[in-house]
C-alpha cells in the first residue's frame, strides 16, 4: 500500500482500529467473567444474532419500517418547515403570528401527547411519522427564517435599482441566497426526526427498530437487542453521511449572497 | 412600535387560538375528549397545584435533571478539553463518539433500565448521556479553534502544560463550552421526561404517562406546559450568557 492510499483512508482505518479495540475489550472482559453476558451479551453473540436476523429478514424489516417513517414525517416536515418559513420570512405578520406555536413545539416534549396520537391515528405507522414530524418541524422552520430575514440587504438593493420586483428579489435573491441555511435546518433536525421516530416506536408503535429495542429488552435478550441498537446507529450515520454528500454537490453553486 | 406590533400580532393569535379551543368543543365541532379546553386545564392547573402531590414529583424530575446533568458538565468538559487537545486520543475515540453522537441516545433507554433498574439511576443515566455528548463535541470543536499562535507564544515564554491549559484553552474555548451546555439542556430535559415515561415510579414524565394513558388531557397539558417552561427559562438564561460571552471574549 502507498503512503498516498494510507493518508486517503487514514480516518477509516483509526475507526476499524477503535472499533475493534471496544470489541475486543469487550469479548475479554466478558470470557474473563469482569461483567455478567446477561446485562451486556458478548460482540461473538451479537455477531451471530446479527446473522441470524439477517437471514430471516427481521433485521432489513424493522429498518425499512423505521426508515419508511422517517422519510414521511421529515419529509413533510420539510415541505411544511421550508413554507412556513419562506412565509414568515416574508410577512412579518406570519411570523409574529406562529411564533408562540413555534416556541412551543420547540421547548415542549412533544412525546408526552403520544396517547393523543395513539388514540386517534392508532398504534403504528401514522403515530410515529406525526411524532417525527413533529420534532422536526421547528428546526427546520427557525433556520429557513433566518436564512430569508438575513438576506444580504445590498444584494435587494442592488436587484431593485436595476429593476427587479418584489416576486424577482424573492424567486432570484431571497431564496437562492437563504439556501444554506435552509439545509443547516435539515441538518440539525434529521437528528431530532430520528429521534422522534425510535421514542415513539418505543411507545406507540408494533414495528420498526424502537420498538424491537424495547421488545428485547422487555425479554432480556440483551443480544438481539443491540443488534437493534447498533441498526439504530447505522441508521443515524447513514442519514448524516447523505446529507453531507448532498451538502458538496450543493456547493458548485455561486448563490448571491454565500 | 415595532416590539408593540410583535407582541401585539402574537397575543392576537394565542388569543384566537384559545377561544376555537374553548369555544369548538363547546359547539360540538370537535370531540372534548381528545382536546380539553383551556378553562378546564386552568382549573386543573390550580387543582395539580393544590392537591396533587406536584412538589414530590417535580422534586424527582428535578434531581434526575441535576444530578445527570451535572455529571455531563463535570465530565463531558474535562473529557472534550484532553480529547480536543491529544491528537492521537481524538483520533482513537473520534469515530465510536461520534456513532454515539449521531445516534438517539434515547434509544439506550430500554438498556439502561435493564442496567439500573427503574429507580433514579437510570433516568440520571439517560440524562446524562443526552446532555454529554453536545457538551464534549463543543468543547473538542472550542479547544480546537482555540488560536495556536497564543499556545505558541505562551509557550515561548515557558508556560506549563498547566499554564496553557488554565489560561487558554479554557478561557478560549469557553463560548463553544457555553453553546454545547445550551444544547445538553435541551437534551436532558428531554430524557428526564422521556425516561420517566417509559419506566418510573415518580417524577413529572410518570405523571404525564399516567394520565395520558387515561386521556386525562388536561393533567396532561398542565404537566407538559410545566416541563416546557423550565425548558424555556433554563434555555433562555444559556442563550443570554452566550451573547454576553461572545461580546465579551476574554481572549
Amino acid at each position: 500500500m502507498s503512503p498516498a492510499f494510507l493518508e486517503r483512508y487514514r480516518g477509516g482505518f483509526f475507526a476499524l482500529f477503535s472499533f475493534l479495540l471496544i470489541g475486543l475489550l469487550w469479548e475479554f472482559a466478558v470470557s474473563a467473567n469482569w461483567i455478567n453476558p446477561l446485562f451486556v451479551s458478548r460482540p461473538s453473540a451479537v455477531w451471530t444474532q446479527i446473522m441470524a436476523q439477517v437471514s430471516s429478514g427481521e433485521l432489513l424489516q424493522n429498518f425499512s419500517i423505521s426508515l419508511i417513517e422517517f422519510m414521511i414525517g421529515f419529509g413533510l416536515a420539510m415541505m411544511l418547515g421550508v413554507a412556513l418559513g419562506v412565509l414568515a420570512g416574508w410577512f412579518r405578520t406570519v411570523e409574529y403570528a406562529l411564533d408562540p406555536f413555534i416556541w412551543f413545539t420547540y421547548a415542549a416534549p412533544l412525546i408526552a401527547f403520544y396517547p393523543l396520537f395513539v388514540a386517534n391515528l392508532g398504534l403504528g405507522a401514522p403515530t410515529v411519522i406525526a411524532i417525527a414530524f413533529l420534532f422536526a418541524l421547528p428546526a427546520i422552520y427557525a433556520n429557513t427564517l433566518s436564512g430569508i430575514q438575513n438576506v444580504d440587504q445590498d444584494m435587494v438593493r442592488m436587484a431593485t435599482s436595476f429593476g427587479a420586483g418584489r416576486r424577482d428579489i424573492f424567486l432570484r435573491v431571497a431564496l437562492p441566497a437563504s439556501m444554506s441555511m435552509v439545509v443547516a435546518g435539515l441538518r440539525l433536525s434529521i437528528g431530532r426526526a430520528l429521534t422522534g421516530v425510535v421514542v415513539a416506536e418505543i411507545f406507540g408503535a408494533t414495528a420498526g427498530l424502537g420498538y424491537s429495542i424495547t421488545y428485547y429488552g422487555q425479554q432480556l435478550q440483551t443480544a438481539q437487542m443491540l443488534v437493534s441498537l447498533l441498526a439504530v446507529v447505522a441508521f443515524g450515520v447513514l442519514l448524516t453521511q447523505t446529507l453531507a454528500a448532498f451538502e458538496a454537490r450543493l456547493d458548485w453553486r455561486s448563490a448571491p449572497g454565500t | 412600535m415595532k416590539t408593540h406590533g410583535r407582541i401585539f400580532v402574537s397575543s392576537a393569535a394565542v388569543a384566537i387560538f384559545l377561544m376555537a379551543w374553548q369555544f369548538l368543543p363547546t359547539l360540538g365541532l370537535v370531540d372534548i375528549r381528545y382536546t380539553s379546553q383551556p378553562s378546564s386545564v386552568f382549573k386543573t392547573a390550580i387543582n395539580i397545584l393544590l392537591n396533587d402531590n406536584l412538589g414530590h414529583h417535580a422534586y424527582v424530575s428535578f434531581m434526575e435533571f441535576i444530578a445527570g446533568f451535572g455529571l455531563a458538565v463535570v465530565i463531558g468538559i474535562p473529557v472534550g478539553i484532553v480529547f480536543g487537545s491529544v491528537k492521537m486520543l481524538r483520533q482513537i475515540v473520534d469515530p465510536p463518539l461520534m456513532a454515539l453522537n449521531m445516534m438517539p441516545r434515547l434509544a439506550l433507554l430500554p438498556i439502561l433500565a435493564v442496567w439500573l433498574g427503574i429507580g433514579m439511576a437510570s433516568k440520571i443515566a439517560v440524562v446524562f448521556l443526552g446532555a454529554v455528548m453536545p457538551i464534549i463535541v463543543n468543547t473538542m470543536a472550542g479547544v480546537r479553534e482555540t488560536d495556536a499562535r497564543l499556545v505558541l507564544a505562551a509557550r515561548s515564554f515557558g508556560a506549563t502544560h498547566l499554564d496553557i491549559f488554565i489560561r487558554i484553552l479554557l478561557p478560549g474555548s469557553l463560548p463553544a463550552v457555553i453553546m454545547g451546555i445550551r444544547l445538553g439542556i435541551g437534551r436532558a430535559i428531554l430524557g428526564v421526561v422521556v425516561g420517566e415515561m417509559y419506566v418510573a415510579e415518580a417524577g413529572i414524565g410518570f405523571q404525564i404517562v399516567t394520565y395520558g394513558s387515561s386521556m386525562r388531557i388536561d393533567y396532561l397539558l398542565v404537566y407538559t406546559l410545566l416541563i416546557a417552561g423550565f425548558g424555556y427559562l433554563l434555555t433562555s438564561a444559556a442563550r443570554m450568557l452566550e451573547n454576553h460571552l461572545s461580546t465579551w471574549r476574554p481572549l
